[in-house]
Formats: C-alpha cells, structure tokens, sequence
C-alpha cells in the first residue's frame, strides 16, 4: 500500500467524492419530475392513443364492415358483425363494433390495414376505471371518441378531390400538435 | 408533600415539553430526509400535502393511525406488542440527560430546576448507553415474534450489528470521559465552554492552542458507529430492503410501524445530540460568550445557546441524510470485519494515547 492509498483510505477519500457529487446535485437543484396530474408532458407528434371510429363531415360512418382491423389486430381486439345496408345491396357497414381495449397494445396496425380510414388513434392516453368490463367498447363509445377528438372531418368519399379520392388518402384526421 | 407534588409537577412539564420537542422533530425529520434525498437524487420530494408537500408528515401520521392493526398467526402476541413500546419508550427516555440549553438553574419557591435538561445525573453517559443497549432488544423481539424469516433475519443482524458497534460507542467516549473528568452530559458541555477550540473534538489545553489532546478519532469513530447504531444506510442491513423486505419490522403495520420508525428517528435525533454534546461543544457558540453578552442581553444568552446546539444537531442530522443519499450498503462480512478490525482497535488506541498525553500534559 503506497503512502497515497493509505491517506486516501484514513480521509474517506472516494466517500467525500461521493458526497461532494451528491452535494452538488442538492445546490444545482434541476429535477427531472414532472407533476403528472397537475403538468402534462408534450406528447410526440405520432403517438398512438386511444382507438376511434370516424365519421364523414356529414355524420355518416366510414366503417364499411370489411373486417380487414380484426384480421390485422395482432391480440384479438376488434370483433366486427358486418351487415348489408337495408336497401342498399352493394354497401356493407358495421352493424355491430366492439374493442376489448384491455387486450390492445396500441401497435396500429387495425388503422393501416382500414381501406377507408375509418379508425383513427386518438392522443387520449388517461383511461383507468375501477371496471376493466368498462374498457370493453361499443360502437357507440367508439364513435363518441372520434366526435370528440377529430371536430375536423373529412367529405365524403366521392365528394374529395379526385385525386385524392383515388388514392384514399386524407391527413387532416392525423393529430395535429397542440397550440 | 407540597413541595414533591411542585416537583413533580414541573418535571412533568419539562418531560412533556421535551417529548412534544422530539416528536415535532420526529415529525419533521420525516419531511427533511424524503426532501433532501430527493433534491439529492435529481428528484422533488413529497409536493402532493399542502404547499411543497409540507403537511405529508400530518397525512403519514393520520394514514398510519387508521390502518388496519395486523398480527401475524403464529407471532407471539405479547412480545409482538411489546417490541414497538419497547422501542419507541427507550428512544424517547434517551433524552432525559441531554441538556439542550445552558445549565441555567431557576428557584420557584425555594425549588431549584434546570429548564434545559430533565434530569441532569451524574452517570449521564453511562445512562443513555444503557439505553442504547436496550433499545436493541425492541429490535431483536420484533424480529424474533413476528414468525418471519424476515423479521428473524433481521433481528439476528440487529443483535451482532449493535451489539458490536455499541461497544466502539462506549470506547470512543471514553477519551473525552478522561478529558472531562466526570460523566454528566452538562459538565461536560461545560467544560468545553470558551470557543470551538476548547471542543473535545481538538481538547485543547486552557494554557495553548496545539491540540494535543485531540478526539477527533474518536469523533470519527463515535459517528460512523452511530450511523450502524441507529441502523442507517450505509449500515442498515437490519432492515435492508433489497434482501429482507423490511427486516425486523417486515410484519408491523400501522401505528406500531410508526413507532418502530419514529424510534429509529428519535434515536437519530440521540446520537446527535450525544455527538454535539460530547465533541462539538453542545449549546457552546464556537467563538467565546455568545453576542447577546456582548451587547449587554445577558438575560437572552439562552437563546443563542439553543440555537447553537440545534444547529450543531441539525448538522449531524444532515450528515445522516447525505450519506444515506450517498453510499449504499455494505456487505455483511463487511460490516463485521470494519467493526472489529477497524473501529475497534482505533477507539483502544485512541484511549491509550489520550491517556499518555493525559498524564504528561495534564489540562
């Protein structure tokens, strides 16, 4: 043992190093906390929410019933009851929509594989109920959810820009980035 | 008889003031160490109760009061019940010899107290190292009836552990006994009155400055076996909660938790105070007189005194909190051989040196 080992040792050299660091955290006080209730952090612009049923700007359902989300959901979410529209034999729509959000992990791929951009993820991440059979919704609840998180909708199909109506694509239903 | 019932009457008063003052300081303890380590690790601490979170030990107190009581089937009830009193009762008596303020003496009706210690006995030391002892045994009995492995893991820890650090406690005060001649926690203060040189901690001679009576290793060895007294971090392996959950008092619940923990406070708050009595001069300011003498409110003096001695235990107690914020824990074998092979033989040395320098250079 050299002589400045054992001085270290006697003077408690590395814990004073230790406790000068732990001091110097304390007078440069910056915490990394976030008050979660009362602050909320920014969410990223892609973040995948809550799911939702969209409508048209005119009121009507996008969802054509093609049950493409339940084939796509990896967990077994969706369950879709497809029925004809009465007196319309060559549209479908869902007669029946229901997400067991307990068992969805918010992967997104429902949203790609719809054809007609009828689900939507919502930026509504503060879901806990003292129910878990409250975290099992209908189409009601689903739709109520796009009302409330996409006031801007789209027209209808037909009534889009034909290019755009070609390709079947539309933005404005992506969140948009708050303030 | 009228003067037993006026005695006894105002030793009452000076143990409930001195009780309400540990507890408040419990209390608040409890607020200062989640808010220091906090700041200490980046974090904010208790902010939810009242502003900055400043009412969260009334809220602790109250959700502790009113949780539910559970005995383990298979504990022994009796000594179940009776580890926490035993506890939390040696924790708080400690206090009766540690004079918080200067030995003022007061004469109320031919009476004579001392308003700032409850019972100033000529064995003080001893007494609370006695006290120190049995406060152990609250550990181990709740270890031992809680039929826990945990609990009895962690009684078997707290019995070796302070047992072993108990003694490197009474040897390191031995060198200041010497110095002081007498083992009343007010005569010692006293005799360190008239600077920080004249603390313990250097034992400076009256007739020169060179310390050669120096305590400053038995301070060294007084605190860090003071932390493994009083089961912290670094040395809390009695209640380590990554390996035993909660060690002795895994099992306990409501308030008889709160009075295990407030015992391990309250005897944070002893050592302290022990450790500024004994080294760093008590209620002594570290310059000569205080400034309320100086500027003729010889009547006030008291109040600098107090101050000076909460400070100096707020130091202490502040050094608690940074390490624990600082070190993690040690090892078992660790613990023992640092104990043994360490802290004992410098607390010996220690007393043989002062002893010498004692006899040649007497103060």
């Amino acid at each position: 043992m050299t002589f400045n080992t054992w001085l270290k040792t006697i003077t408690f050299y590395e814990i004073l190093v230790g406790m000068k660091a732990t001091m110097s955290h304390m007078l440069h006080y910056r915490p990394v906390t976030e008050q979660y209730p009362h602050e909320k952090r920014t969410l990223p612009d892609n973040y995948r929410g809550m799911l939702a049923l969209l409508r048209y700007d005119d009121g009507t359902e996008k969802c054509v019933g093609c049950d493409l989300c339940e084939a796509a959901c990896p967990s077994r979410v969706i369950r879709v009851v497809s029925a004809e529209v009465p007196g319309e034999p060559t549209k479908r729509y869902s007669k029946e929509y229901y997400m067991d959000m307990t068992r969805c992990l918010f992967c997104g791929l429902c949203v790609d594989a719809c054809p007609v951009d009828a689900l939507g993820m919502t930026r509504e991440f503060e879901w806990s109920v003292y129910d878990k059979r409250q975290l099992h919704l209908n189409k009601e609840q689903l739709l109520a959810i796009g009302d409330r998180s996409f006031p801007v909708r789209e027209k209808q199909l037909e009534l889009q820009h034909p290019n755009v109506a070609f390709f079947n694509v539309a933005f404005k239903h992506l969140p948009q980035k708050p303030g | 008889m009228t003067e037993l019932s006026l005695r006894l009457a105002v030793s009452f008063a000076q143990i409930l003031a001195e009780m309400s003052i540990v507890m408040i300081t419990v209390a608040t303890l409890t607020y200062f160490e989640r808010k220091v380590l906090g700041w200490m690790q980046d974090r904010m601490g208790p902010m939810e109760v009242g502003p900055y979170g400043l009412l969260q030990p009334v809220a602790d107190g109250i959700k502790l009061f009113f949780k539910e009581d559970i005995v383990p089937a298979g504990a022994n009830k009796a000594m179940f019940a009776l580890a926490p009193m035993l506890t939390m009762v040696v924790s708080m008596i400690g206090f009766a010899v540690i004079p918080f303020g200067p030995n003022l003496t007061l004469d109320i009706y031919g009476m004579t107290i001392k308003p700032f210690v409850v019972a100033d006995i000529n064995i003080g030391i001893l007494y609370i190292l006695a006290i120190a002892s049995i406060g152990a045994y609250g550990i181990i009995l709740g270890g031992w009836a809680s039929n826990s492995k945990y609990s009895l893991l962690g009684g078997l820890r707290a019995a070796a552990q302070v047992i072993s650090y108990e003694l490197n406690v009474g040897l390191a005060l031995v060198g200041v006994l010497m110095l002081a001649g007498t083992m009343s926690l007010v005569e010692i203060t006293e005799a360190q009155s008239g600077g920080f040189w004249h603390w313990f901690i250097w034992g400076g001679r009256p007739d020169g400055f060179f310390p050669i009576h120096t305590q400053i290793f038995a301070f060294v060895v007084f605190v860090i076996s003071a932390v493994a007294e009083t089961n912290r971090i670094p040395f809390d392996l009695p209640e380590a909660e990554s390996e035993l959950v909660a060690g002795f008092f895994t099992e306990y619940s409501g308030m008889r938790f709160a009075f295990f923990v407030s015992a391990e406070y309250a005897n944070m708050m002893l050592v302290s105070c022990v450790a500024s009595a004994l080294f760093l001069g008590g209620w002594n300011a570290p310059y000569p007189g205080t400034i309320f003498e100086y500027v003729g409110l010889e009547q006030l003096a008291w109040i600098e005194h107090i101050v000076w001695f909460a400070a100096k235990v707020y130091f202490f107690l502040f050094m608690f909190i940074w390490i624990r914020a600082t070190l993690p824990r040690l090892r078992y074998d660790q613990l023992m051989r640092f104990g043994w092979k360490v802290m004992l033989p410098i607390a010996l040395a220690n007393i043989i040196v002062t002893s010498f320098t004692l006899y040649f250079f007497p103060r």
